[in-house]
């Protein structure tokens, strides 16, 4: 089966910065693919230029085989790819409802969701009509994910989900993720290496703005020295 | 001496005061001041407070249509429109115009012998020019420099000297006063012995209406979401599938309506001057300073204050001698205080 | 000697502009064969003849040059906008005419105390409107200078001291000065101001403290995260620059021999910001290239008729109007102005090789 998302030779700028030098990632379906690397090393720069937000200047970007690359952002997410960006950047202003209303595409998105939403996040049920501002980082988090999951999107783009968590909340964010996975592709970036491992298929090591392995996460696990050489603290 | 330290002490605590305290007990005191000061200059005559209180209101309604469209273009796209005083203007020249036939640009509003109904339709016919332009202007112009706004601002105040040249050039510079009778400016009720046209009072309750209409647009509809998700995090906004350029695009066509809506239903008492634009512009940044940048609930309090000081201000110019003065730097005078004393406004952030 | 020599290397271009600009009254009174120094009558001079006219139109140059620079060392250098920095230029004109008719001291003296007020009243103004507003966003900056200015605009024009809208006639002006009876001395006075004003601006932007204001221009809170107190940095430039506009407006005032609120009004602040836009912002030579062009453009197409169709439109009376339309062109097709695509073609064409 084809793949559903493939970045080829990707190449992005920021400013006069050259920040992604050549990535290549393959996203398969119903998959969790997990992007690891060190700060800095271009993980969230990737996922931008998926979204049109940091667009790259050459390379290919395909979604389910066609180009989206050089799309602006609204367009590409309209295909069916749902961000959610590192800090949690939900509208704190506006109340969990309005939240997820805003992310609805079609008439009833929110309906069909919503059920779905509250089974993987009971907090949010009780949280409805509070301003997301009021919410702790863990609930922020949570409805961060869950605005993606509003419109029928294919794949979730997730940046650092457990960043800034408390362990617990950690594990539970995670659960989410393994079993919204059963109806969702994922493309993940995740720091904590313990917790990717847990949750993810395959992976993509990026470094220095370019990939530089990728393969399954079973077999990483068992590959120490690659570990080692691009995740350790050097 | 010592009586000058102390006013000074006075001075300085209150505005101490002004900067540290809640937004809600500021918006009350001011309130009372104002009252308090329009009655002063009222010398006790009823009748005379309540022209200043109606006209007061007046101001406010007409200040708000100005700063609505200001705050919210401000809050969502971070620029200040500093061409929204001249739709303004161009609102009230186009019904000016309209309605008075020795006017001969738009002579088309002959066609229509009945004045009220030529009103009506001279106004819905500033709403399509300030929509259209306004369109044209975020679509046209803005919208290649939003990598650059400091040249957004200043593109904003070169089209609003192009328009006021425009203005000039076309109905020459010398002020218009409305001549024109309509039968709701005809029609009269009293308060306390003072006559008072009913058309002061249909503007009045049609300002509170789109105040009201306002915050349900933005607090019911799904566009009204949009844009206040689009005042925190724009990008956000678009990663989610929405188009928020076009958003912008109509935002600012609205808010550019608005003004000319101001404009058109200001011509009866204001005519259409030259200069008006230039005034409603910085009396409705007042506003929105005062408001706080952004917020539209301050901006619909502030326009009350500013509204009422303006006028009371007014009052009080007619029995000093430097009262031409004082009443036409009026605006600017409330802008400087507010700047100064409380710069972050009554419901902003500091920035 | 090495010095001399390098500096000579360095600024030929305008040293030899300069001995042109001493030489000029001279080169069209010899060209147009008209006294540099009017038309003897008597014991007086009258100014009339080609050398004298065109002395008063780089007079004016000159003030308008002075203030779109200092206009430049504001937006193009610091990037803080006004938008009433007519409000010094305005402001110049009334303290001296001011100083000069009312305090009643004798000519000369007046003129000075009058220009020292102006300098340091503008200075003071810019200063005190920079402190109220520079630890906000930038935009407050804009909108105070434009309240300001407007006050002061409104307030002039209906002033009856100074004669509300007609203004204030200069009649006190001491006679070496006096542009109806010995222009070419003004027009010295002013060269002078200018080619100071050009070379101080040269001198502090290319100094420590003028690299401290680009960085400001370019990211303020990097500026910052190095450890420069930013908001002293553009106060310092809000100030000279505010004096250097107080001081072309003494000239368009001595001029003129007049103040009136027209010299405050929004217009002047836009032909600084038209300017410094058309003529390359940032850069050193576009001001004067955007003053001199607008002036001279001014001047010459003051009677021209533009034919489109029909309708003829008279240059002269529509000119804010298409100084408006070409100031949106240029902001939008244009925005580095002659001299800043100038050095970016220059630039690219060196790249490639």
């Amino acid at each position: 089966m084809a793949n559903l998302l493939e970045l080829r030779n990707v190449h992005t700028f920021i400013g006069q910065f050259h920040i992604l030098e050549g990535v290549n990632v393959s996203v398969q379906h119903g998959q969790i693919t997990v992007l690891l690397g060190r700060n800095g090393a271009g993980k969230t720069t990737t996922l931008k230029s998926i979204m049109g937000i940091t667009p790259p200047k050459t390379g290919e970007i395909l979604f389910e085989g066609s180009p989206i690359h050089g799309k602006t952002s609204f367009a590409v997410a309209r295909l069916g790819i749902g961000y959610v960006p590192e800090h949690r950047a939900i509208f704190k202003q506006l109340s969990v409802r309005e939240n997820l209303e805003i992310a609805a595409r079609e008439r009833g998105d929110l309906d069909r969701s919503l059920d779905f939403i509250f089974d993987l996040f009971p907090d949010l049920k009780r949280l409805y009509h509070l301003p997301g501002g009021n919410l702790s980082g863990g609930q922020q988090q949570m409805l961060a994910i869950a605005r993606a999951l509003v419109p029928n999107n294919r794949l979730l783009l997730i940046d650092e989900p457990s960043e800034g968590l408390a362990p617990v909340l950690i594990e539970q964010v995670m659960e989410a993720i393994k079993r919204l996975s059963s109806e969702k592709t994922v493309l993940l970036v995740e720091q904590n290496f313990r917790v990717a491992s847990k949750l993810a298929d395959s992976y993509v090591i990026i470094d220095e703005g370019q990939s530089v392995a990728s393969g399954s996460m079973a077999d990483l696990s068992k590959d120490q020295a690659l570990i080692n050489k691009y995740l350790g603290v050097a | 001496m010592r009586t000058i330290l102390g006013l000074l002490r006075l001075f300085f605590s209150f505005g101490k005061w002004l900067y540290s305290t809640s937004a809600f007990t500021l918006v009350v005191a001011l309130l009372l001041i104002v009252v308090g000061v329009a009655l002063y200059a009222s010398q006790g005559n009823m009748a005379t407070f309540s022209i200043t209180i109606l006209s007061g209101l007046l101001r406010a309604m007409l200040l708000f249509l100005v700063a609505a469209g200001l705050s919210i273009i401000f809050g969502l796209m971070d620029i200040l429109n500093f061409a929204q005083g001249a739709y303004f203007m161009l609102g009230a020249y186009v019904a000016y115009d309209f309605q008075h036939s020795n006017m001969g640009v738009l002579r088309m509003g002959d066609s229509i012998p009945d004045p009220n109904l030529r009103f009506v339709v001279g106004v819905l016919l500033a709403i399509i020019v300030g929509l259209v332009l306004g369109f044209v202007l975020e679509r046209v112009l803005l919208r290649p420099l939003y990598e650059r706004p400091l040249f957004q601002l200043v593109l904003t105040f070169g089209v609003s000297i192009v328009m006021l040249e425009f203005i000039k050039g076309v109905w020459g510079t010398t002020p218009n006063s409305w001549t024109a009778k309509l039968a709701l400016q005809d029609a009269q009720f009293e308060l306390f012995g003072q006559p008072f046209s009913m058309y002061r009072l249909f503007i009045i309750l049609a300002g509170f209406i789109m105040i009201f209409a306002v915050a349900l647009l933005l607090r019911r509809t799904r566009i009204g979401i949009i844009i206040r998700a689009g005042v925190e995090d724009d990008e956000m906004v678009n990663a989610l599938g929405i188009n928020v350029r076009a958003v912008f695009t109509l935002v600012f066509a609205l808010g550019c309506m608005l003004a000319s809506l101001g404009g058109a239903v200001a011509a009866p008492f204001l005519g259409a001057t030259p200069s008006m634009g230039a005034t409603f512009l910085l009396a409705a940044i007042a506003v929105i300073v005062l408001g706080g940048l952004g917020s539209y609930e301050g901006t619909a309090i502030a326009s009350f204050i500013v509204g009422l000081a303006w006028a009371t201000m007014e009052q009080f110019s007619l029995f000093t001698n430097i009262g031409t003065v004082l009443s036409s730097t009026t605006p600017m005078l409330l802008l400087a205080f507010i700047l100064l004393l409380r710069p972050n406004g009554l419901f902003g952030e500091a920035r | 000697m090495n010095r001399v020599g390098k500096f000579l290397k360095e600024n030929w271009l305008y040293l030899t502009v300069l001995v042109l600009l001493i030489l000029l009254p001279h080169l069209i009174g010899w060209a147009t064969d008209s006294s540099p120094l009017g038309v003897q009558r008597g014991d007086r001079f009258i100014m009339r003849g080609q050398s004298t006219y065109w002395q008063s139109v780089f007079i004016e140059l000159f003030a308008l040059a002075i203030l779109v620079m200092s206009y430049n060392l504001m937006f193009g250098f610091t990037g803080v906008i006004s938008f009433g920095h007519a409000l010094f230029f305005g402001g110049g004109a009334y303290i001296t005419g001011m100083t000069l008719e009312f305090m009643g001291l004798e000519p000369t003296l007046g003129l000075l105390v009058g220009v020292l007020l102006t300098l340091g009243i503008c200075g003071l103004l810019g200063l005190t409107i920079g402190l109220a507003t520079l630890r906000l966003r930038g935009v407050y900056f804009a909108i105070f200078t434009l309240a300001i200015a407007e006050m002061v605009w409104v307030f002039f024009g209906r002033f009856p001291a100074t004669n509300g809208e007609d203004g204030l006639t200069l009649k006190s002006l001491p006679t070496f000065i006096d542009p109806t009876q010995n222009r070419i001395f003004l027009y010295y006075i002013a060269l002078a101001a200018f080619a100071f004003t050009f070379f101080f601006i040269r001198r502090l932007v290319s100094s420590p403290t003028g690299r401290v204001f680009q960085a400001i221009r370019e990211n303020e809170e990097r500026a910052k995260a190095i450890g420069y107190h930013t908001l002293r940095f553009k106060l310092f430039a809000i100030t000279v620059a505010s004096t250097m506009a107080g001081g072309a407006g003494i000239l368009h005032g001595i001029l003129n021999k007049s103040a009136r609120p027209e010299y405050l009004s929004v217009t002047h602040t836009v032909d600084a910001l038209l300017m410094t836009i058309i003529g390359g912002v940032g850069t050193f030579v576009g001001p004067v290239l955007g003053a001199a062009g607008l002036e001279l453009a001014d001047v010459l197409l003051r009677d021209a008729k533009l034919t489109l169709g029909t309708t003829v439109i008279n240059v002269g009376e529509s000119w804010n109007f298409l100084l408006g339309l070409v100031f949106i062109v240029v902001v939008l097709v244009f925005p580095y102005g002659i001299v800043g695509t100038w050095h970016r073609w220059r630039a690219q064409r060196r790249k490639p090789k």
